[in-house]
């Protein structure tokens, strides 16, 4: 679905993502994992086309998509969530959602009808339920709970309907409890939908727990990729958790 | 964004407009007082060159210093046309001033289309500082272009106003009905743009500019296609003004007339689609009733809006129409 | 435009000194405010649309004192003075209320403070045209005959103050552990006030510093012509271009950028007599599209 080819990119001679190599299965559900600093979320900037890679290829089932734009990366169906909620805070979830579809149609140059009763109403409502966000669809962003926003971002990238759905850390800053929700709603989505997902992720139990494959990076490489049980075992991996890194 | 209205549509909002634009005229007799009249006429003009800023500030949330610049080539194209051979070569007689206000629009459209261009390829200050720098230069050319402009003195002579429609516009109460008619027509399909998909775009690039490229969305377009169509409206005040005065004066593309909307949107409020309008009324009657009393305007109004900086800290219609939803 | 008097003027020595001299002038008081403007811009991140009044209350506060002591240095200094005492008052008062707001409303609140100052000074000194405090004594000798061209000795005076002055404030700024501090601030304020340094301080300090200077060009420029309400309003436009130009923080391109506007201005006038602001604006305009960042300035 999809493959990275010995990607690089270097910053001032610095490699934040250093020769990376990676292939997801179709609808497989996938983790990267690493230390701060290894170029996580690097990596997905350079997947989504918001870094231009400065070599290596990228390919989306069989298509080439090496420094594409953004857009139309997101647009062929790769959709990705922020770290931090990245989210529009003057305007109500409904209307966020709405936005993100219309944007996928190419539907924002309408200045015909109100945006009010536009027909996308019940796609919009199916990701709002979708996303457990049905009940405060009409709540303001800036006024959610910092799950509700870590949600909205991903309902955002939903609405896309993309093949690839790649979230970064999306459980950062939840406590233990609220954390298990998210992976459990992921989970649930991932079954739905059938996307390939790709996550960056902190908590180890999360990630054996749900990922069908594991990429470890550090310093940019990629250290061990492979099956939960594997990198559980894998000594380098080990110890550039438990070493400097 | 602080609505009225829950529920909004089309034909409520041109009803509205509607029975507004028979109000007005209604006032028109009710009141006989020439200096009312006159009053009403700038607030509207004024508040479509205002709305038209707000497409920017408000909604886009990009601050356009020079927005003065489409207001003055709005009136000097209207002026200049009027006063040309070509209303006599090619005999168009009642096209004349409908013909002059649409090529205003388009000058201005143009012009809006080049200078937005370059200038939405910047950020922040930048952005702001190079509409002024662009305003202040076409500022100079006004100034320098003597013979066709009239420099300094402005377009004199006057121009001829020939009838169309019924319509004489030398008559007060014509001109009245007809400035509050476009006006009014255009804040309404103005609405109707803010309202519509293209409008929430808008609001989506405010809030978030960075967002909307990870939704597939390329802003660039979006933000010219505003500036443009908030450059197209300030011509076309500016037409209507240069109508109202007959003539065109290089003040209007000053950078001090582009402060104007700027203080209209601050007083009424850019969170309320008619904010500006209300900001263009308070304008005027602190206008009218300080020159009245004092000579001392600057003073007045500087305290007016450092009051509602640091007092209110939003626009009037803003405050209102929040206390309004509190119940 | 006039390229033959243009060439003619280039090619002869005394018009090529004498322009230059009056650029020079031009540029070199231009540099005195703009260097204000892009300091406070550098540290504080403010735009200070006021900063042009203050420029006005440097030459009415002069002018008062000029006509109570009669003393020149006196009247500059304490005018300037004067000047950075309300500044600091303003910062304090107003300005500091804003720092976190939108830029607009930043702009608004200056703006006012202009509009409220333009009719305090006629209010107080009267709306007539004040004439300026003159050259001091000492310097009312003939003019300078340099290659035939005219050039009075104050004006050499008044660049030879600015240049001084700037030279002054770059030591200051890299010197002095106050410039030190001073520049900290500008790049990572929360990091000094973890330190335990007063920022506050520190802000407030470099406001007054910048209304001095604005203060001070508008007291030098009270003794080479008159004083009148709104006399600002066209410096802090060009500050504006100045600083633009030269990259906003920088007082290095500030010095630059000044220069080339005063000479901008000086041959412009030759060149193209009807159009010489259009040109500084077409460069302003220019500098904005090629190089945002100014001459000297950080690319963001």
């Amino acid at each position: 679905m999809l493959k990275l080819i010995n990607l690089s990119k270097s910053f001032g001679g610095i490699f934040a993502t250093n020769n990376v190599s990676l292939e997801l299965k179709k609808e497989s559900i996938n983790a990267v994992i690493g230390p701060n600093g290894a170029g996580k979320t690097t990596l997905f900037n350079l997947i989504t086309g918001k870094l231009k890679a400065d070599s290596g290829k990228v390919f989306l089932e069989e298509q080439n998509i090496t420094n594409l734009s953004e857009t139309e990366i997101t647009h062929l169906g790769i959709a990705r969530a922020f770290q931090i909620a990245n989210i529009f805070p003057t305007l109500s979830v409904y209307e966020s959602i709405k936005l993100a579809i219309l944007s996928k149609k190419h539907g924002l140059y309408n200045m015909w009808g109100r945006f009010s009763d536009h027909s996308i109403n019940i796609e919009a409502n199916q990701i709002a339920k979708l996303s457990g966000l049905y009940k405060v669809k009409n709540i303001i962003c800036s006024e959610l709970s910092h799950g509700d926003q870590k949600f909205l971002d991903i309902a955002l990238a939903l609405a896309l309907k993309p093949k690839i759905l790649l979230l970064d850390e999306p459980t950062a800053g939840m406590g233990p409890e609220e954390r298990w929700m998210m992976i459990s709603r992921i989970k649930d989505l991932w079954k739905k939908t059938k996307m390939t997902i790709l996550f960056i992720e902190h908590d180890m139990d999360i990630v054996f727990d749900i990922a069908q494959k594991i990429y470890v990076l550090q310093q940019g490489k990629v250290l061990a990729e492979g099956l939960p049980k594997d990198i559980k075992q894998n000594q380098n991996v080990i110890d550039a958790y438990l070493g400097g890194g | 964004m602080i609505t009225f209205f829950k529920q909004d549509n089309f034909f409520r909002d041109a009803t509205v407009a509607f029975l507004s634009w028979l109000l007005l005229i209604g006032i028109y007799y009710l009141i006989p007082d020439p200096g009312i009249h006159d009053i009403i006429q700038k607030v509207f003009i004024l508040g479509l060159f205002a709305l038209s800023l707000n497409i920017l500030i408000g909604y886009l949330g990009l601050i356009a210093f020079g927005h003065a610049t489409f207001f003055a080539t709005g009136a000097y194209t209207l002026g200049l046309f009027l006063q040309s051979n070509f209303i006599t070569d090619y005999n168009l007689g009642a096209l004349s001033i409908p013909i002059a206000i649409i090529l205003s629009i388009l000058i201005s459209g143009i012009l809006s289309a080049i200078i937005g261009a370059i200038c939405i390829r910047l950020k922040d200050i930048y952005f702001s500082f190079l509409t002024l720098a662009f305003q202040m230069f076409i500022y100079s050319i006004i100034l320098a272009l003597v013979n066709i402009t009239g420099g300094d003195q402005g377009l004199m002579g006057g121009f001829p106003k020939p009838p169309f429609l019924g319509l004489d516009l030398g008559q007060p109460f014509d001109f009245y009905i007809f400035t509050l008619f476009v006006s009014i027509f255009v804040i309404l399909m103005l609405r109707q743009l803010i309202e519509s998909s293209f409008g929430y775009g808008l609001r989506m690039i405010r809030d978030n500019p960075e967002r909307p490229s990870a939704l597939g969305f390329n802003i660039k377009n979006h933000k010219l296609i505003a500036f443009i169509l908030a450059g197209s409206i300030a011509g076309l005040a500016g037409s209507l003004q240069a109508l109202l005065d007959v003539g065109a004066y290089p003040e209007w593309a000053f950078w001090s007339k582009s402060a104007e909307p700027l203080f209209m949107i601050l007083l009424g409020g850019m969170h309320t689609f008619l904010g500006p309008l209300m900001g263009a009324l308070i304008f005027e009657i602190l206008n009218d009733f300080v020159t009245a009393n004092t000579r001392y305007y600057g003073l007045v109004l500087g305290l007016v809006i450092l009051g509602f900086v640091l007092g209110l800290r939003q626009g009037l219609l803003d405050w209102l129409l929040m206390q309004f939803n509190r119940k | 435009m006039e390229f033959v008097a243009l060439l003619e003027c280039i090619t002869s020595p005394s018009c090529l000194l004498s322009q230059t001299a009056g650029g020079l002038k031009i540029g070199m008081l231009l540099f005195l405010v703009a260097s204000g403007l892009t300091l406070v811009f550098g540290v504080l991140g403010v735009i200070n649309f006021a900063h042009g009044a203050l420029y006005m209350l440097g030459a009415y506060f002069s002018w008062q004192v000029m006509s109570v002591t009669g003393h020149f240095g006196f009247s500059v200094f304490l005018g300037a003075l004067g000047v950075s005492i309300f500044g600091l008052l303003f910062e304090r008062g107003l300005l500091s209320r804003v720092y976190k707001a939108d830029l607009l409303i930043q702009i608004l609140l200056c703006y006012s403070i202009v509009l409220i100052l333009d009719d305090l000074v006629m209010i107080i000194w009267g709306d007539e045209f004040l004439s300026g405090i003159g050259v001091p004594e000492i310097f009312q000798i003939p003019p300078l005959f340099i290659f035939d061209a005219i050039i009075p000795p104050f004006h050499l005076v008044i660049i030879s103050i600015s240049l001084l002055t700037g030279i002054a404030l770059w030591l200051l700024m890299t010197k002095t552990r106050f410039g030190h501090l001073v520049r900290a601030t500008a790049i990572n304020p929360s990091m000094l006030e973890a330190l335990g340094i007063n920022t506050t301080f520190i802000k407030a300090s470099v406001f007054m510093l910048g209304s001095f200077l604005a203060g001070f060009g508008g007291a030098l420029a009270a003794s080479l012509g008159s004083i009148v309400s709104g006399m600002g309003n066209s410096i802090l436009i060009e500050s504006f271009i100045v600083t633009v130009i030269g990259g906003m923080g920088s007082i290095g391109g500030a010095f630059l950028a000044s220069i080339i506007i005063g000479m901008a201005r000086s041959f412009g006038a030759v060149a193209m007599p009807l159009f010489t602001d259009g040109l500084m604006f077409l460069i302003m305009v220019l500098v904005l599209v090629l190089r945002p960042q100014g001459l000297r300035g950080e690319k963001k």
